[in-house]
């Protein structure tokens, strides 16, 4: 019996038949619904929504108990079974942009923020009698004298710079000024306080500092309003370092090279482009927010220990020889003069601590930020990056480890690999009819590579589809014309030269790439299941796995399980952070007792070294495989095989 | 006082694979040779049973071979020169299996072509009732065009075609599936690769039981120790119940003694290091009678007084300890 469907918001109808599904309906009526995993129910693309009348569901994937209650479908999977109202959503209308304003959403204050008890830094009105013969006290301890009444301290400590500028600002400012103290530090007891900064008159209640993630590719900086807790700005650029190298071995090496005309070269140079990074933030953040640069008191650094090393200009070369140590966890409290930042010479910059050569302070604040120390279940921490740290553990106990995933999924070692900025393809499908891919391009411009999110999707999708085996050998066999033989072996094209960027040529995965794609992945799995192993717990029983990291965000759940990159839970398990260690800086900044917290994470911490661990090897070859040697640790993904796309085709009633 | 002596319950056994067809079952063999079945470790018949003995195989080529001992050369003479004649000399020196292996090239120096090979499986099957393995030269390419027309030549004789690598198993194994043969499934010394090359291979639908495994091994003083380990720990995992690895092992003792410089060279060696003829022999033998103790259930071997120690070692191995022990 036919029946009348019309599309909204084009006003179509068309006659069909019962049980035709809701796309052959939509291109009767020359409508165009996206479907880029070739209906399949897979990617969730031709959500429509239906207005009213009779449909039937055969597959609900992706759609949640709220969609299906305000009646959204998935054309694909949806039949007709009397008259039907469909409005088709705009398609394609999301778009992203670059890689730096992904992150910049709104930041939530991380807890209730009481100045008065959490931050260390206070600004306090001071007045003062000027000098006179009666009174020759000279002027440090005249304004100590007045300032110490009204703090709860006995002493109070002064940087140079900030003596050099003393006396001119208290004579300038008429002996009005207002003082930025600072009580405690983790490596001072209670007192004495430090003079951090002086300011002419009884300046209105302000105070700032900027929390600050020093990544090996990209380098975040928050500047919070320490009055209020809030995030004023932020920004996130590259670190000027990487020209040097990609990853941190690349980098200590070159610092460590030692020129003729000076043997610290490369070294000071090293520690200057990371400073003239963080410097360009900082000023793009304070112009934002209308504040002076030298009016910022603070700042809390985090980064991997190689980072921080080469921020702090020391000798990193121990981190990457046997028997890998650094020459610092728990740096020093130090001034911005001492560091070369442009806040407040003498305001304060302390390094959060990290735990070992590979786990550094963002992997602390990491934890704190994510609240896994609060833990009563057993969560996992992963921060995905050039390299894999990841924690396991409760508010009980921590053990961690470090892996070396390599720059792949940043994509560095791939042949057409790129960082997730505007050209690259962040998503990819391929169709299990056809094998043809659809992607979506970040910016929406003609592609010009593939970033890491694209590259897990692709290897995911090449291996269900069947164009390549368990092994990620491409499977020659395979009737399309997108398998081809390439300069570098058998390859998958993704985007011929006709389609991509000016100059690209035609966008491939190679059988290289592959291979280097599946070793970065068996290095994490490893190192999950190193660390489970460790401290005899099953990887199924983790309760919460949250993943930081800005490339975290954008990594499909469903995808990476594919690839046997993440360990196949329920997808609800997941939680995706995104930069988790710039946060824990945040909150170091805010809070005198989340900074000690820190401190009791780092301290807390075991930390298993891979490269001193046998079973290693062994667990990394075994999850070499697609999307591992033992099918048994991934279910979802056996069944998928096992029952093909046929289950999509089931009616699957609801 | 009577020990008890302790014993375990496995959970698994090793998969049982007949080698060769005889008329009843649509080949020409007149005998089957079967591998495989364990429920224990090697030789522990107090434990579990071994329903099979180890075989020995003797490997010949497709014609008189460049590069091979002259000790080997002497123990076959002229039956080397013909792939038919070398097969029924090693039958009639006791092996259990032939093992023959293409060159790259015939001795005319041109690549050995899928005719050549057609004709020297031809005459091998011709000449001896025993099951056959047929091997490439070991280049991908190659490999696949000999075999291809080997399984056709040979069909239904479930002959052994190898080596099926991970980088290049599918054009085999779609010759063996189509003509009834089965593989021998070859990875670098590893438990994972072997178990992943297994798991690739019956994925493409050939049932585990046309699979043999060989995990490479090294021969003695090069290595043998960890080839020993990783079959020991591979027969742990089947007798463990890991299905994957539930198959019988293969190991190229031949191919890995003959290379080792104690059986390559007679002259300018230590007093102490004997007799060259007797010293190769035990190099081979000791490294295929040590491998069958790590579970092997196939050793391929290439001369002919091997195949006599490394039986005899197995005959007394298959009655040295009886249920019950003491």
């Amino acid at each position: 019996m036919p029946h009348a469907i019309t599309f909204q918001p084009a006003g179509r109808t068309v006659t069909v038949s019962a049980g035709t599904s809701l796309i052959d309906a939509a291109e009767q009526a020359a409508l165009e619904i996206s479907q880029p995993c070739g209906s399949q129910g897979r990617c969730g693309r031709c959500v429509v929504k239906v207005e009213s009348g009779a449909v039937r569901r055969r597959s609900t994937l992706r759609l949640t108990a709220e969609d299906l209650a305000a009646g959204y479908a998935l054309a694909c999977q949806t039949v007709v079974q009397g008259d039907a109202v469909i409005t088709i959503p705009p398609q394609e209308k999301a778009r992203r942009t670059l890689v730096t304003d992904k992150t910049a959403g709104r930041v939530e204050l991380p807890f209730p923020y009481v100045p008065a008890v959490d931050q260390p830094l206070q600004a306090i009105h001071v007045e003062m009698e000027p000098p006179s013969m009666a009174d020759q006290t000279d002027d440090w301890s005249r304004l100590k004298r007045a300032l110490l009444p009204k703090l709860d301290c006995k002493t109070l400590t002064i940087s140079m710079p900030m003596l050099r500028r003393l006396g001119g600002i208290l004579r300038q400012a008429d002996w009005r000024v207002t003082a930025v103290v600072e009580t405690g530090a983790w490596d001072r007891a209670e007192c004495p306080a430090r003079l951090v900064n002086l300011r002419p008159g009884f300046s209105e209640n302000m105070l700032w500092g900027v929390a600050i993630d020093v990544g090996t590719t990209t380098v975040s900086v928050y500047l919070v309003d320490l009055v209020s807790g809030v995030v004023r700005a932020q920004a996130a650029d590259y670190n000027g370092q990487i020209a040097r190298g990609e990853d941190v071995i690349s980098r200590i090496i070159y610092a460590t090279k030692s020129k003729a005309s000076n043997p610290d070269a490369n070294r000071l140079e090293m520690q200057q482009l990371v400073v003239e990074t963080i410097n360009r933030l900082i000023r793009t953040v304070a112009s934002e927010a209308h504040v002076a640069e030298v009016d910022i008191d603070k700042a809390v650094v985090v980064g991997n220990s190689t980072m921080i090393h080469l921020l702090l200009g020391l000798d990193g070369s121990t981190i990457r020889l046997d028997p890998y140590v650094t020459a610092v966890n728990q740096p020093p409290i130090l001034t911005a003069e001492q560091l070369g930042l442009i806040i407040n010479p003498g305001g304060t910059v302390d390094c959060l601590p990290g735990v070992a050569s590979y786990v550094g302070a963002d992997i602390t604040a990491g934890v704190l930020s994510s609240r896994m120390n609060d833990a009563t279940d057993l969560t996992l921490f992963l921060d995905v990056g050039t390299n894999g740290e990841m924690v396991l553990g409760t508010a009980d106990w921590l053990i961690t480890c470090a892996c070396s995933a390599g720059p792949a999924f940043e994509g560095a070692g791939v042949l057409h690999g790129m960082r997730a900025t505007r050209g690259a393809i962040e998503e990819i499908w391929v169709n299990r009819n056809d094998l043809e891919p659809s992607y979506r391009v970040i910016g929406d411009v003609a592609p010009q590579g593939l970033c890491g999110s694209a590259l897990i999707n692709l290897l995911a999708e090449l291996f269900i589809t069947g164009v390549i085996d368990k092994a990620g050998n491409v499977n020659a066999d395979v009737e399309t014309p997108r398998v081809r033989k390439g300069e570098f072996g058998p390859e998958y094209l993704i985007a011929a030269a006709d389609e991509t960027a000016a100059g690209v040529g035609d966008i491939v995965l190679t059988k290289a790439d592959i291979d280097n794609l599946l070793r970065a992945k068996a290095a994490i799995y490893a190192g999950f299941d190193v660390l489970a192993t460790a401290v005899g717990v099953d990887l199924a029983d983790v309760s919460k796995i949250l993943i930081g990291g800005n490339f975290g965000k954008y990594i499909n759940v469903e995808k990476a399980i594919q690839i046997g990159l993440l360990p196949d839970a329920d997808w609800d398990k997941f939680h995706f952070l995104g930069n988790t260690a710039v946060r824990g800086a945040y909150m170091a900044l805010l809070s005198q007792s989340a900074r000690s917290q820190i401190t009791g994470i780092a301290d807390m911490m075991t930390y298993l070294e891979l490269s001193a661990d046998n079973t290693f090897y062994d667990v990394f070859t075994s999850a070499l495989f697609l999307p591992h040697t033992d099918w048994d640790r991934f279910p979802s993904v056996k069944a998928l095989f096992e029952n093909g796309s046929r289950a999509s085709e089931q009616p699957a009633e609801r | 006082m009577p020990v008890k002596i302790p014993m375990e319950k496995w959970a698994g056994s090793v998969r049982t694979v007949t080698l060769g067809a005889t008329a009843a079952d649509g080949g020409t063999r007149q005998h089957t040779v079967t591998v495989g079945g364990e429920t224990t470790l090697p030789f522990l018949h107090f434990e579990g049973e071994i329903p099979n003995r180890p075989v020995v195989a003797t490997e010949i080529q497709d014609r008189r071979p460049d590069g091979w001992s002259e000790l080997l050369m002497e123990a076959w003479g002229d039956r080397m020169n013909d792939p038919g004649d070398w097969a029924k000399a090693a039958e009639e020196a006791g092996a259990d299996l032939i093992a023959l292996t293409f060159g790259l090239t015939g001795l005319d120096g041109q690549p050995t072509s899928a005719e050549s090979a057609r004709l020297a499986v031809r005459k091998v099957l011709d000449a001896t009732g025993l099951p056959v393995m047929v091997s490439g030269p070991g280049q991908a390419e190659v490999d696949n065009e000999l075999l291809v027309a080997v399984a056709e030549e040979g069909a239904g004789e479930r002959l052994v075609l190898g080596y099926c690598e991970d980088r290049n198993y599918r054009t085999i194994v779609a010759a063996a599936l189509g003509h009834g043969h089965l593989v021998h499934a070859r990875t670098a010394m590893d438990v994972n690769l072997a178990k992943q090359l297994n798991i690739l291979i019956n994925d493409m639908q050939l049932p585990l039981d046309r699979i043999i495994m060989d995990p490479t091994t090294g021969a003695l003083g090069y290595g043998i120790e960890y080839g020993y380990s990783v079959m020991e720990r591979l027969r742990l995992a089947a007798l463990q119940g890991d299905s994957m690895t539930q198959l019988p092992m293969l190991v190229t003792v031949g191919e890995e003694t003959w290379k080792a410089k104690e059986s390559k060279v007679g002259q300018g060696v230590p007093e102490t290091w004997g007799v060259w003829e007797e010293r190769a022999i035990n190099w081979e033998a000791v490294t295929a009678s040590s491998l069958i103790q790590s579970g092997a259930d196939i050793v391929v071997v290439r001369h002919p007084e091997s195949v006599k120690r490394v039986h005899a070692v197995i005959d007394s191995m298959m009655t040295a300890n009886d249920r019950g022990g003491s």
